[in-house]
């Protein structure tokens, strides 16, 4: 800095310029304030108190869910609340709560006169609107809206809840979509959540929230001292509201019922359907089940109470939270991996069983106490004889029955697009160190070979098992939903297990031996006339009482298009209990018309407003 | 200076909470911006304690790390209404805009305080305005115009404190005066007119007069422009502040609510605590940007005056300091602090008052805003330690 220099102005002179400047415009400043609050303060004190603009909320509807045919499974529905908007403190024309207001207010929404008024002096102090009744029918909001007039602050405003006209049907795949609460509110505050907005708690209505979920816009009115619209304000580009995208599942609503009501009259269990084809989910159910639009309307404590702490909780979605020994199911599993390494081959005869098989010191049984006899790989497996699946066991080694369990995506999720779903588990040699802190035994392989033991998987792992084993072993991702409306490049994601090499005989023997399950061994209560079908059953036992139940299966054997898994808790026996609910089912799906039909992604348009408004 | 900047963040803090007890999605945030302002006190300690010449070594590092971080919002930026203006840090974000203006300060300090300045040769005085467009046009990309305006703000007010002639100053602010111009009366032979007047009453080197032709002839080229590349909701802010009767109830929203407001708080004002706009939630951005409406409305025109004087005290102290500041570098570092502080606060008010555009600038040590408070804080503390050692040269 040179303040010498000639050509410069001296220090002072600019000093004096930039503070004149400063000064100038604090003055200014003044000017403007003077002008707003002294000398218009008339105008503006009664813009305040009469004119009022108010943003209000364009809910952006929820997107709809369909079946891979187009058959609506959830959608909005308009719900009249009775509201109460507080005017300015200082208008002239605030409402005085009369005796006589609360007790027409009351009378109209069916509340006791004290509740009202401290609802009605909260609005007031707050400046919030307040909810005086949620719900009501529509002949409240229609007497409501026809005495507003006299009724200053009263109004009924529409807010969607959601609907799902099936009700409890495949309550646990759609799950369901509530009024947001508060403590969700403040851990999505970021993501623009407002009180009353819905949100997707469970299921699809969960995983999917970000796309089934609009974006809400706002309008702004101008409303006179009675609440009363004058008129609505032009909005700008930015606040028209976006409405979420529909989405298409691969559910299939026939197949659907068909599983709903053959599992009717089950206390504890699951099923699950796959399509072999793709992985998409045909049907899932849970039982017990629930009905979503309970959940919609809002539940009371008490009901929340017996339906999360009821011993059966209905909420667990039993076809991806729960895990069950697979029980015999599991010998799949075993004999792919025994003609895999080549341990056994289709017509490898082992030591005949007796009913009893005694290894390390200890006697392991048959289930058939009389024994099966001297059989081959596929009558083993026909027959399901734990005394030849014991034997292979042994020849097999635990790694090579964990890595073909793991091929099949075993004990571990799916990657159902489904939220939290349990992996299962398939113990490997590091899971028993870490467990016991020793090697394993090898009693515990021969449990494991039948399906026993610590082994644990999902339904719908059973489900996609039977389906990657109609298919020779390639890996299916299993997905539900099929595609979002609006958005083109939506596409399942990948399998993420590797799937199952093996050579041709070796699935030619499966299929053989397991149709032979179905056909004459101890699946037959899945027989359907016509229809070639391949399965296996599977008795769990388990400590807390009878055993479950388990059948899993698919068909047409030749040219797959169904695959399914039944888990029936604490019922008894798979070829009893679980085996003739799956026929039950492919009776009803392969009865009428084929499923062999490609999969509709096109739904019939449906247009996005609130339905019934 | 320190009791009135001290005064304002009282008042900011009471307002705060005032706009931020209504129920809603603020609701309570006074308590954070509380932990911040004790935070802020502490920056402000710290930067008056270290000796300025540290930050005239640190200048030009400093300088290049707010440029990186500036790029970096443009590539990961959150994004607010459509601007990506925050670089998000766990649990802090904040605006790389703040660092780069005081960084900015300090690299023209800098220059600006060599031995041989002669703010007429083109070397002199290119140097300094490129350094300063960068900041300003990563900041203009972000979009966050209002901020942006500050760094030529700042330039101009050093440049003159700098030495620079007051003609020519104007001739180098001649693209500036082009592009305004430009917007008052639509074309662009005004200028042209104004530009040879000027010119033969600076005679400039020839070789500053052709950049200036150039950068004249550049904006002439760019400006019709530039207007298609703002963005909607910028092109709207300025139309509707140019006529917001054009559109009263869309984007002239913000202006009339926060006009209603302080013009029904009147002389006395409602009352702490006591505004209704604010209470009915009227008033949009109520405890950020449009902080000062509610202390139109809840403290009247005393209060609002009080808020005048005392920045007026604040920035009229902070210019006496730079005059009497002995080195040169703290006293062009003050001139350029104070500038923007300025700056800020003129745009801020005005727009409360419906005198200015809608920027979304905070007003400093008022508006909620952690980041902003910090950095508004350092900025005091900066002049306080100049304060200190103004004896030194």
């Amino acid at each position: 800095m040179s303040p010498s220099s000639p050509a410069n102005r001296s220090r002072d002179q600019r000093f004096a310029l930039l503070a004149a400047l400063a000064l100038c415009g604090f003055l200014l400043i003044v000017a403007g304030l003077m002008r707003l609050q002294i000398g218009q303060h008339d105008y503006y004190q009664r813009l305040a108190q009469e004119n009022r603009v108010r943003p209000e909320v364009l809910r952006a509807p929820r997107g709809a869910i369909f079946d891979r045919t187009g058959l609506l499974l959830a959608d909005n529905y308009p719900s009249f609340n009775i509201v109460f908007r507080p005017t300015p403190a200082e208008s002239a024309q605030r409402m005085p709560v009369t005796s006589g207001w609360l007790a027409r207010v009351g009378q109209l929404v069916e509340g006791d006169t004290t509740r009202l008024k401290t609802l009605v002096a909260v609005a007031n102090a707050s400046g919030q609107t307040a909810v005086l009744r949620r719900g009501s029918p529509f002949a409240v909001a229609a007497a409501v809206e026809e005495s507003r007039s006299d009724l200053p602050g009263v109004e009924v405003m529409i807010e969607p809840i959601r609907h799902y006209p099936h009700g409890e049907l495949a309550s646990h795949l759609l799950g369901y979509a509530g009024e947001i609460g508060d403590q969700e509110l403040e851990e999505r505050a970021d993501q623009g959540y407002r009180p009353g907005d819905l949100v997707g708690r469970t299921g699809v209505e969960r995983s999917y929230e970000e796309v089934l979920r609009g974006r809400d816009g706002a309008e702004f009115v101008v409303v006179n001292a009675w609440g009363r619209r004058v008129a609505t304000l032009r909005e700008g580009p930015p606040l028209k509201p976006v409405p979420g995208h529909d989405l298409v599942l691969t559910l299939d609503l026939r197949v659907q019922q068909a599983m709903e009501e053959v599992m009717a009259g089950v206390d504890r269990g699951a099923a699950v359907a796959v399509d072999p084809r793709d992985g998409g989910i045909l049907a899932m159910v849970s039982r017990p089940a629930f009905d979503p639009n309970e959940f919609a309307r809002g539940l009371s404590v008490d009901r929340w109470n017996e339906l999360a702490q009821g011993g059966s909780n209905p909420l667990l979605n039993r076809a991806i939270q729960g895990a069950y020994p697979p029980g015999s199911t599991f010998k799949i599993v075993t004999m792919l991996a025994a003609l895999r390494a080549g341990v056994a081959t289709p017509a490898t005869r082992l030591k005949p069983c007796s009913g009893s098989y005694a290894f390390g010191g200890r006697v392991f049984g048959c289930w058939k106490r009389e024994g099966h006899g001297s059989l081959d790989f596929v009558e083993a497996i026909q027959h399901s004889c734990d005394v030849y699946f014991y034997q292979i066991g042994t020849r097999l080694g635990l790694p090579r029955l964990e890595a073909t369990a793991h091929a099949f995506g075993l004990g571990d999720r799916t990657g159902v697009d489904l939220p939290q779903e349990r992996k299962g588990l398939v113990p490997g040699e590091a899971w028993y160190q870490r467990r016991w802190g020793s090697h394993m035994r090898k009693g515990l392989l021969l449990n494991l070979a039948i399906g026993q033991g610590e082994l644990l998987v999902t339904p719908l792992q059973l489900a996609l098992l039977a389906a990657e084993v109609s298919r020779d072993g390639r890996p299916l991702r299993a997905h539900v939903v099929q595609a979002v409306r609006g958005v083109d490049d939506f596409r399942p994601g990948r399998p993420s297990q590797p799937g199952v090499d093996a050579d041709e005989t070796a699935w030619e023997a499966l299929h053989r031996g397991l149709e032979l399950v179905v056909s004459a061994g101890t699946g037959t209560a899945a027989r359907v006339p016509g229809l070639a079908v391949a399965g296996k059953t599977g008795t769990a036992q388990n400590p807390h009482g009878k055993d479950h139940a388990l059948f899993v299966c698919y068909a047409p054997v030749e040219k797959p298009t169904l695959a399914m898994a039944f888990v029936i808790e604490n019922s008894g026996h798979g070829g009893s209990v679980a085996a003739p609910l799956a026929g039950a089912v492919l009776r009803r799906v392969f009865g009428a018309d084929s499923l062999a039909r490609p999969p509709v992604v096109q739904a019939p348009d449906t247009s996005k407003v609130i339905r019934g408004d | 200076m320190a009791i009135a900047a001290l005064g304002l963040l009282v008042i900011g803090l009471l307002m705060v909470f005032s706009a931020t007890t209504v129920p809603g999605a603020h609701q309570g945030l006074w308590v954070r911006q509380l932990l911040w302002l004790g935070f802020a006190l502490c920056a402000a300690w710290v930067a008056a304690a270290i000796h300025y010449r540290a930050y005239e070594s640190l200048a030009y590092p400093l300088y290049l790390l707010s440029l990186v971080l500036l790029a970096a919002v443009l590539v990961v930026g959150t994004s607010a209404m459509g601007a990506k203006r925050w670089l998000d840090l766990g649990p802090l974000r904040f605006q790389p805009s703040e660092i780069a203006k005081i960084a900015t300060v300090f690299v023209l300090a800098r220059r600006f305080d060599a031995p041989r300045l002669d703010l007429t040769r083109l070397r002199h005085w290119l140097v300094p305005l490129l350094i300063t467009s960068i900041p300003f046009a990563l900041v203009a990309k972000e979009p966050d115009l209002g901020t942006s305006l500050a760094f030529p703000v700042i330039l101009i007010a050093m440049y003159y404190w700098a030495g620079m002639p007051l003609g020519q100053l104007a001739l180098g602010l001649s693209p500036m005066l082009n592009v305004l111009l430009f917007f008052l009366t639509g074309s662009l032979w005004w200028f042209g007119a104004l530009f040879v007047g000027l010119v033969a009453a600076v005679r400039p080197k020839l070789s500053s007069l052709l950049v200036v032709l150039a950068l004249n002839g550049a904006v002439a080229y760019t400006m019709p422009h530039l207007w298609e590349h703002l963005h909607d909701y910028q092109k709207r802010r300025i139309q509707t502040f140019l006529n917001p009767g054009q559109d009263p109830y869309g984007a002239g929203y913000q202006l009339i609510q926060s006009k209603i407001a302080v013009g029904s708080g009147g002389f006395v004002g409602k009352g702490f605590l006591r505004g209704t706009q604010k209470a009915l939630a009227f008033l949009p951005m109520r405890h950020t940007d449009f902080i000062y409406s509610v202390v139109g409305e809840e403290l009247g025109f005393l209060g609002a005056l009080t808020v005048v004087i005392l920045y007026a005290i604040v920035v009229l102290r902070g210019f006496r300091l730079a005059l009497a500041a002995r080195n040169g570098f703290a006293s062009l570092m003050t001139v350029g602090l104070v500038s923007a502080l300025f700056y800020h606060i003129m745009v801020n008010i005005l727009m409360t008052i419906g005198w200015a555009p809608v920027t979304g600038l905070p007003l400093p040590l008022i508006s909620y805003g952690g980041t902003a408070l910090l950095v508004n804080c350092v900025q005091l503390g900066l002049l306080q330690n100049v304060a200190l050692r103004r004896q030194e040269y």
